[in-house]
């Protein structure tokens, strides 16, 4: 009957309810939102690595990420590491983060230089670029008008647009891709690269022959594909943990506003109701439960609908910004759950204590 | 202890401390028999209600025992109300304290799974109930959309529905028109005779000395002999003549009445009573002084 009770008094009222439940909802939006933009930006700042085919990372000694940091290798070390038993490929890069601009427009870039027969990405449209030109992310050719057969601008250098790749573009940056050589050139760095991307023989461990790489050739670090991913998104993680933790308490204020404001008020209008029930029989727990069961409830309904609300978002946000990707992680949801449970317990907090004082013999006041 | 349903003695309430002390019930006595039906009248803040709470297991007494079915519910922990409540009160409010979110049926099956019984035995009792008192139709009737009448009868069913011993009911026709007053009278007459339940009704209502076996005057928390008061000729409350707020005499003969508004209303009203002579009652002299 508690459950009904609660269900019932909840519904007795349905535009203060709704407005309670869009106002829980909107606060744990908050909280997914953020996790899965930030989890949809990590995935785009790690996704040249994750697709890139390598399994492992060589990088200067020390290094484990491409971000936030440098890395150089003499140019050598790519043969010297081709070389080795249980290498199958090697694929020097050179990476330098800059601006691309086009006319007014500019944005921020990971410029990477390949050779054209590597092809890491897959092409979505026009051909690998050769010294002189530049492939660029479809999202960030919409952004700023680069589409093939158009110029752009990068380190004071002209590149002519000659294909795209896709999947690359966050809110943050996006990548391209340009001839390795020719951006050596442009670097001053001719007899250096930045990382070498290793594909190991079939049947040897990603592991193990990061191992073997780090025994042969002195000075550099080998991560595998795994490792190297999951220090980069840690990365991005700790610029983003302040933004995330404050996103987190806001909408756990606001939560407990509405949810507290939307509970506080339904009992006060009833608390002749709790008073009868007391006098009927019902025992102060009794009665805190029914609180409790009312809030629960109403958390619990807010954070299926701001489940739904996500779902909707992160079908719609990529068609109006290809930037905007949203990631749904188990563990945010799980995050945000928990926020929605500190949320109930906070927002109760004030009509249970109410409650608790409620006089039975109240009921025979008029 | 005694072999009445309910026992009480020297039973007493005070609220407040100090300047503010006031005493609502003081040292009273009484005894009530199973099936009997008592009506207790008195002015306004003479105790009633709060002998209701005492009696009802919602208050706490200062002092004295409450002895109900061999019980002294002073000695019952807050853990122990509850349940003993449920099982041995009925309840009849005013203002019927019907939950408005719930419909008839489920008002009963509250009460009833307060009391231990659940599921479709209490969906049943509840229906059974509604359906005796004529409320067949209107089961399943969110409370707002009931008549005073109907509500009035869906408080009773939730009152029996855990057979209690003992009724309480407060001001239980005030709210009614005179058709549903007498219904409700008669109901609640029927339930103490047919099932030997002890029914205790606090109220203004004159009507209802008609079904009372008793009529107990509670003054100043104290109970009064019925015999001694008066009935105010205008309002027509019992009033005690030596505590009287005004009064009229003629020719030995004295009218006394609860307030001077009442007194004066009489004589503007009524060129009969031109040849009484209006006298300063000694409380009216207080209240001048």
């Amino acid at each position: 009957m508690s459950v009904r009770l609660a269900r019932r008094q909840l519904l007795a009222h349905r535009g203060r309810t709704l407005a309670g439940l869009a106002g829980i909802a909107v606060a744990l939006l908050l909280v997914l939102a953020l996790k899965a933009i930030l989890a949809g930006m990590e995935g785009r700042l790690t996704g040249y690595i994750d697709r890139s085919g390598a399994d492992v990372v060589v990088a200067q000694e020390g290094v484990r990420t491409m971000h936030m940091t440098q890395s150089v290798l003499p140019e050598q070390a790519a043969a010297q590491i081709a070389s080795l038993t249980g290498v199958a490929e090697v694929v020097p890069i050179v990476y330098a983060p800059t601006m691309l601009e086009r006319g007014e427009q500019r944005s921020l870039v990971y410029l990477i230089g390949e050779d054209p027969a590597a092809q890491t990405l897959p092409l979505v449209s026009g051909r690998p670029a050769r010294a002189g030109e530049i492939v660029v992310d479809e999202a960030l050719a919409g952004l700023v008008g680069a589409r093939p057969g158009t110029t752009v601008t990068s380190l004071g250098r002209r590149f002519r647009v000659v294909g795209q790749i896709a999947g690359t573009s966050s809110i943050a940056s996006s990548i391209a891709i340009a001839d390795r050589r020719d951006l050596s050139t442009l670097l001053r760095s001719e007899d250096a690269v930045n990382y070498v991307l290793v594909r190991a023989r079939d049947g040897v461990a990603a592991a193990e022959l990061a191992r073997r790489i780090e025994q042969a050739a002195p000075g550099v670090t080998a991560s595998t594909r795994a490792q190297f991913s999951r220090a980069e998104r840690r990365l991005v993680g700790d610029m983003s943990t302040d933004i995330v933790r404050s996103m987190i308490l806001v909408g756990f204020v606001i939560g407990v506003a509405v949810a507290g404001l939307v509970a506080y008020s339904a009992t006060l209008s009833q608390l002749r109701d709790y008073a009868v029930l007391r006098a009927l029989g019902l025992r102060a727990r009794g009665a805190l439960g029914l609180v409790l069961a009312q809030v629960g409830a109403l958390v619990v309904l807010g954070f299926a609908l701001s489940i739904a609300l996500l779902v909707a978002l992160a079908w719609a946000l990529p068609a109006l910004s290809p930037a905007l990707a949203l990631a749904v992680r188990a563990g945010d949801v799980v995050l945000a759950f928990a926020v929605a449970a500190a949320v109930t317990a906070a927002a109760a907090a004030f009509p249970v204590l109410r409650v608790a004082r409620v006089d039975p013999a109240s009921v025979f006041r008029r | 202890m005694s072999t009445s349903l309910v026992s009480i003695r020297g039973l007493s309430k005070t609220f407040g401390e100090g300047e503010t002390r006031v005493e609502a019930v003081r040292g009273l006595d009484l005894e009530l028999e199973q099936g009997e039906i008592v009506l207790v009248m008195g002015p306004s803040g003479s105790g009633k209600t709060t002998l209701l709470s005492m009696l009802g297991g919602l208050l706490r007494s200062t002092g004295g025992e409450v002895w109900i079915d061999g019980t002294d519910i002073a000695t019952l922990s807050e853990r122990e109300l509850p349940p003993f409540r449920a099982r041995t009160f009925g309840f009849i409010f005013q203002d019927f304290n019907l939950i408005a979110a719930l419909s008839a049926r489920e008002n009963v099956e509250v009460a009833l799974n307060l009391g231990g019984i659940r599921g479709d035995a209490a969906r049943g009792r509840a229906t059974e109930l509604l359906s005796s008192l004529g409320l067949e139709e209107r089961l399943s009737f969110p409370i707002e959309k009931l008549s005073g009448g109907e509500k009035q009868r869906v408080a009773i069913a939730r009152a029996i529905a855990n057979r209690p011993a003992l009724i309480l009911a407060d001001e239980p026709t005030a709210n009614l028109d005179s058709h549903h007053g007498a219904e409700t009278m008669r109901l609640l007459r029927h339930l103490a005779k047919s099932d030997g339940t002890t029914v205790v009704i606090v109220s203004h209502d004159d009507r209802l000395r008609e079904v009372a076996d008793r009529v107990l005057w509670l003054e100043d928390g104290a109970l009064r002999s019925l015999q001694a008061l008066v009935r105010d000729p205008v309002c027509g409350m019992l009033i005690d003549p030596a505590r009287a707020r005004a009064s009229l005499v003629q020719d030995g003969e004295r009218l006394v009445f609860c307030s001077r508004g009442c007194r004066d209303e009489l004589l503007r009203d009524n060129n009969t009573l031109k040849g009484y002579t209006p006298r300063i009652t000694t409380t009216e002299k207080e209240d001048v002084r």
